[in-house]
């Protein structure tokens, strides 16, 4: 096929790391949290996969899946309402022999029998909790190149203060590697050392062949985690192998992560960044432009449309159809799709979920590294 | 099954009066409200008012239009059976023929029509800014039994002379039509909207095209033809927002009233009639620190940092340092550079104003002109425009243009 990505299978995990963030997955999963003023964390992956020519997606649903089923809906937003390939959502219990699963493994268990049946020699896995627009092609290219059995994309970063306090939820969620070369040679989960590592953002490129085959052995042998049971595992016998990622990457690993995530956008070199490389695209409302009205001022904010700004925001992200009263005052927020802020409050460090409403004249008011959360459709 | 009712959308119109901003698009594509084309009214209309079924008739300059509708996904116009569908001219076993007036380009798709055995046609135009409900416009044409209805709207009588005028009994029945009369008797306006019973309407669209002294128009042909026969035909009351966006002036005051759907009575806000368009798929607009916004509308891609005030930003606009922007129509993808001076003007899509540049002026009591840039130019450092330019060119650094 002319310039399209025939030879790559995705695939989606929407659900990892959902308990980094529970504040924010209480009504949803990783892949559908609000971020950068109008998007949704899968927005990134389908993206990134589509401008690279992968039109063949599976995205293994675990639960609380509602928000991603409406935000998908069809996939024509991504151009992936295709009658050859295009979305595939798979849920637990599609199949009478699929229950819930709780690893990678057991997830490519559930749909071995699909996995057989496609066309593609390769397979491209991610999650959901890494933004970045990222050029599949190239990873799967140095996978050829090489020949390893999986390569795996990381970034030189230092680890997350919660990878060494590995309390439950952050628990074997950190995969840091040494290196030869490209080639992996030893793996660590939650490393506790510190400094600079490379660290996997959980996106791999193998082949299909290749992918089958390990799912049913190691399946067989109870694995249940990729990383755990397969690579560190088996690190001795398979070649696998690293790919730098350089480019703007956003990790969401914990609320004020995700804050800061946001927050470190209203710069607008990291905006060019992560947005020049190629197109994002997303579920379309159809809101109108925003409006400021007379006495509104704005300085350092991202709004997206459907907003209507009679008071003040200053270094905040809002994203589509947020009003924000005559008088008010809005500092350092992240305010989610249709948070009303009425006339005369005053809201500081707050991450406001869909459909919030801040009353009249109410102070609520977050520091820096405590923003206050306020959940979904609540009323302040 | 036939439809009860299709539209068809005369698209057509070169809109000469706009001069520099028609000069690559047909007057329907042009861009207007922050992130909207003129077209997206009417199709919006149809769409909210049930109707799946649009022809759109185009003639003039349709790319962009073309690639504008594309398969009408945006309105949820691409059906099964009907969806949108764009009509140019083209050649028959019998010869073929550019769209000689409105009523011929609407006989020349009899066939398209015929496809979908229509109760009903409702005319539209592809060039005013409105938002109506056209299934209440069928509800009136139904009660009254008419054979032909056309919306008007009551203007001021001084004005009344610039208007198509429909004369009316006690029933809203028409009983006279006045083509821009110097002593009008009627100050109900045409909208050129227009329900036919589908039966009637070809009946004298075949009859027009065999007249060979028709214009082939439906002002001064079919309505006449039909008030002749002493048809069934009514006048609805439209009393909603409504302008035809024709000139630049006009142009620039409906954009200017969107600013202010309190008072204007155009409200784009409105949740329950929502215009839809062909998304921008940029991200959230940055205002930078430093910058100033007022009572302006601004859309995605934007990032402004310098001062904004009662404007509105298409997708995409840049405003730099320093630069002031008032009174403002700025298209789509433009930049305007460092301290440039941009005021009461229309500038179109993908324009550079250079850093220090000066276009348009705040209106005096002699002076009111919109200046006007046309598409992909580039207006230099330090250059002028003045407030009645219109750019259709280049201008270098520093020269001016009145």
């Amino acid at each position: 096929m002319v310039g399209s990505n025939a030879t790559a299978l995705g695939i989606v995990f929407p659900n990892m790391y959902d308990k980094l963030v529970p504040d924010l997955t209480s009504e949803r999963l990783m892949a559908s949290i609000p971020f950068g003023s109008r998007y949704r964390l899968i927005d990134f992956v389908l993206s990134s996969m589509v401008n690279s020519g992968i039109n063949n997606i599976s995205i293994l649903v675990r639960e609380n899946y509602y928000s991603l089923l409406d935000h998908l809906g069809s996939g024509g937003e991504w151009d992936l309402a295709r009658k050859n390939g295009g979305i595939n959502i798979v849920p637990p219990f599609a199949q009478k022999n699929a229950g819930m699963y709780s690893g990678r493994i057991e997830a490519l268990e559930n749909i071995l029998g699909y996995l057989k049946s496609q066309k593609e020699k390769y397979v491209v896995m991610s999650d959901c909790n890494i933004v970045a627009n990222f050029d599949y092609n190239a990873l799967i290219d140095a996978h050829i190149a090489s020949g390893a059995d999986v390569t795996v994309a990381y970034t030189k970063t230092e680890l997350p203060q919660n990878a060494r306090e590995a309390d439950d939820a952050s628990k074997g969620m950190y995969y840091t590697f040494d290196l030869d070369g490209d080639r992996v040679t030893k793996i660590y989960i939650n490393s506790q050392t510190s400094g600079e590592k490379n660290f996997g953002i959980n996106i791999y490129v193998m082949d299909r062949e290749f992918l089958i085959d390990t799912v049913k052995t190691s399946f067989v042998n109870g694995g249940v985690y990729f990383e755990r049971d397969v690579l560190l595992n088996r690190l001795d016998e398979l070649k696998v192998c690293g790919y730098e990622f350089t480019g703007y990457v956003s990790r969401i690993d914990s609320l004020k992560g995700y804050f800061d995530e946001n927050m470190r956008l209203l710069e607008e070199d990291n905006l060019d960044k992560l947005f020049d490389p190629a197109p994002v695209y997303t579920k379309i409302r159809d809101d109108n432009p925003t409006r400021y009205v007379s006495d509104a001022k704005a300085s350092n904010v991202m709004v997206a449309d459907g907003c209507v700004i009679e008071g003040t925001v200053e270094d905040s992200i809002l994203f589509r159809g947020v009003k924000v009263g005559k008088g008010a005052v809005v500092k350092n927020c992240i305010l989610m799709q249709d948070t009303v802020i009425e006339d005369g409050a005053d809201v500081e460090y707050v991450i406001s979920d869909k459909s919030v409403t801040v009353t009249e004249d109410k102070e609520l008011k977050g520091t820096d590294s405590f923003p206050v959360f306020v959940a979904k459709r609540q009323t302040v | 099954m036939g439809k009860e009712m299709i539209a068809m959308l005369l698209a057509g119109g070169q809109g000469s009066r706009l001069y520099a901003l028609t000069e690559k698009l047909a007057k329907p594509a042009v861009p207007f409200g922050g992130k909207y084309r003129i077209i997206d009214f009417p199709i919006s209309n149809c769409v909210n008012s049930g109707i799946d079924t649009v022809g759109i008739l185009t003639q003039y300059q349709p790319l962009v239009l073309n690639e504008f509708i594309g398969n009408g996904q945006p309105w949820e116009l691409d059906r099964l059976y009907g969806g949108v569908h764009v009509l140019p001219p083209y050649q028959k076993a019998s010869g073929s023929d550019w769209y000689k007036g409105t009523a011929n380009a609407i006989y020349q798709n009899i066939s398209f029509i015929e496809r979908y055995d229509p109760e009903y046609v409702i005319i539209l135009s592809g060039d005013q800014i409105c938002k109506q409900d056209y299934s209440d416009f069928l509800r009136f044409h139904k009660e009254k039994g008419a054979e032909f209805s056309v919306a008007v709207m009551e203007v001021p009588w001084e004005e009344a002379p610039r208007f198509g005028l429909m004369v009316t009994d006690e029933n809203d029945k028409i009983t006279e039509f006045q083509e821009k009369p110097k002593n009008p008797k009627s100050n109900l306006a045409s909208m050129g909207i227009y329900i036919f019973n589908w039966d009637v309407l070809k009946k004298y669209l075949e009859e027009d095209e065999a007249d060979p002294e028709s214009e082939n128009d439906f002002g001064n042909n079919i309505i006449p033809n039909l008030l002749r026969d002493k048809r069934d035909m009514y006048a609805y009351h439209f009393s909603g927002y409504w302008k035809d966006v024709g000139t630049i002036s006009s142009l620039w005051e409906a954009n200017m009233e969107v600013l202010d759907p309190e008072h204007s009575g155009i409200n784009l806000f409105d949740d329950d009639w929502k215009i839809y368009s062909r998304n921008s798929g940029m991200t959230g607009h940055r205002i930078n620190p430093g910058a100033t916004v007022e009572n302006s509308m601004i859309t995605d891609g934007c990032r402004v940092s310098g001062n904004v005030k009662h404007s509105i930003l298409f997708a995409g606009v840049k405003v730099e340092e320093g630069a002031d922007v008032e009174d403002a129509v700025i298209m789509g993808g433009s930049i305007i550079k460092k301290g440039a001076v941009v005021k009461h003007c229309i500038v179109a899509e993908n324009v550079v104003i250079g850093e220090g540049a000066q276009v348009g002026a705040m209106p005096t009591e002699d002076e009111k002109g919109v200046a006007t840039v046309g598409a992909g130019v580039y207006v230099g450092d330090n250059a002028k425009a003045g407030p009645n330019a219109m750019v259709r060119n280049n201008v270098k650094d520093g020269e001016e243009q009145w």
